[in-house]
């Protein structure tokens, strides 16, 4: 019985990790819009910006690996 | 005037669709097992020696997949130097393909790097190429599905093929059955590997730092300078230079988990959608597996190199450009 509730409490931990990659997709939304906006503007600042934009994605997908690592650590390693 | 070509039956659809027919036939004869997912990587041999502080020496699947990368560089390697070496102005071949590769990488350091870009540039190289082939070599056949059979308490039953081959079959035995331990893992999916790079890539912007600046590159982080001649934000100087340690150590585990969450999400990913969906979506998986393996490789080279240019300048640097 008390192995049955902590795959439950594992399996809805997982779950309510996830909910940070809504943030991360929030930003990666935002740091595309930006930069396409600007390139749209300005089409000479592409090679610029893209690196730059890159840059950006890589940093608040982070947030979104960090959850999903605490989430695969509940699921197989705990 | 342009000649408008005219629809036609090609060749090629008819092969993607034999090979869907061939798959959904290879699906009803052998159903696929979901596999036993771990996030260590799984040991192969028995310890082969001891070492006396860290302990016992197994080979596990991960390295077998980082012998295989390494024999694909070396062999890269020399073909591309076979092709430079050749009398002619413009490589053609492998070469050609990864002189634009280099040249490209190299335009986008000095942009970055300025006068630096040759100390960054290899360091850059190295890190993005392995890491390419440590991603792109998974896609192969046979990683993580040919293995050991191991025993284990909720396993499948199995099923004799030819000579001392067996199959696994979708179907729980009672009592003890089996799992497989893959002789290959892609490498990425292994904390040690990406752990290490990471380790090296933030270590050798410290060295690089030093380099550029000299012992002045340490003021960055205790920053005493302003601390007497303007007492309040002076202080704030010194808790900011704490942060920027704080954010340097933070470096090591976000390049080490961003490669391996990426890799090992597609891992898990693959075996869920093939267990699921078997015909067709697995294809689909596997170009978005490539994709994400160049895009990961990329950043993380980028990412090295982008510290290491901001670790070349100082912050009087800075002002003098603002």
């Amino acid at each position: 019985m008390s192995g049955d509730i902590v795959l439950a409490a594992k399996f809805i931990g997982a779950g309510l990790a996830m909910i940070g990659a809504a943030g991360a997709g929030v930003g990666i939304g935002l740091s595309v819009q930006g930069a396409l906006e600007g390139m749209a503007r300005n089409p000479d600042t592409y090679g610029n910006l893209f690196t730059n934009m890159i840059l950006g994605i890589a940093f608040s997908e982070a947030i979104a690996i960090y959850c999903l690592v605490i989430a695969f650590l509940m699921l197989f390693v705990l | 005037m342009e000649k408008t070509r005219k629809w036609r039956w090609g060749t090629k659809r008819w092969i993607v669709l034999g090979f869907i027919i061939l798959s959904v036939i290879g699906v009803n004869l052998i159903k696929p097992v979901q596999p036993h997912i771990q996030v260590a990587p799984e040991t192969i041999t028995e310890t082969l020696f001891t070492l006396p502080v860290i302990g016992d020496f197994k080979i596990t699947n991960t390295m077998v997949a980082m012998l295989l990368g390494d024999i694909v560089i070396i062999i890269i390697a020399f073909l591309v130097k076979r092709g430079v070496n050749k009398d002619t102005l413009a490589p053609k071949g492998i070469a050609g393909a990864f002189e634009m590769l280099v040249d490209s990488l190299y335009n986008m350091t000095e942009s970055t790097a300025g006068k630096y870009a040759k100390k960054v540039f290899p360091w850059f190289a190295t890190i993005m190429i392995i890491v390419l082939f440590a991603n792109l070599i998974k896609l192969l056949p046979g990683f993580e599905t040919i293995g050991f059979l191991h025993h284990a308490e909720h396993g499948y039953q199995v099923q004799a093929l030819d000579g001392n081959w067996y199959t696994v079959i979708n179907e729980k035995a009672e009592g003890e059955g089996y799992i497989v331990t893959p002789f290959a893992r892609a490498l990425s999916t292994d904390l040690n590997f990406t752990a290490a790079l990471a380790l090296i890539a933030v270590l050798m912007t410290q060295v690089i730092g030093v380099q550029a600046q000299g012992f002045r590159y340490f003021g960055k982080f205790l920053n005493f300078s302003t601390m007497f001649k303007k007492p309040l934000l002076g202080f704030m100087d010194f808790i900011v230079g704490l942060l920027e340690t704080i954010s340097e150590l933070a470096k090591v585990l976000s390049f080490a988990f961003r490669l391996f969450g990426n890799m090992f999400a597609g891992m898990v990913l693959m075996a869920l959608v093939g267990v699921m969906v078997p015909i067709f979506v697995p294809s689909m998986i596997m170009m978005f597996e490539l994709f994400i393996g160049v895009i990961q490789a990329f950043v993380f080279g980028l990412l090295t190199m982008v510290f290491m240019a901001q670790a070349t300048q100082g912050h009087g640097a800075e002002e003098e450009h603002a």
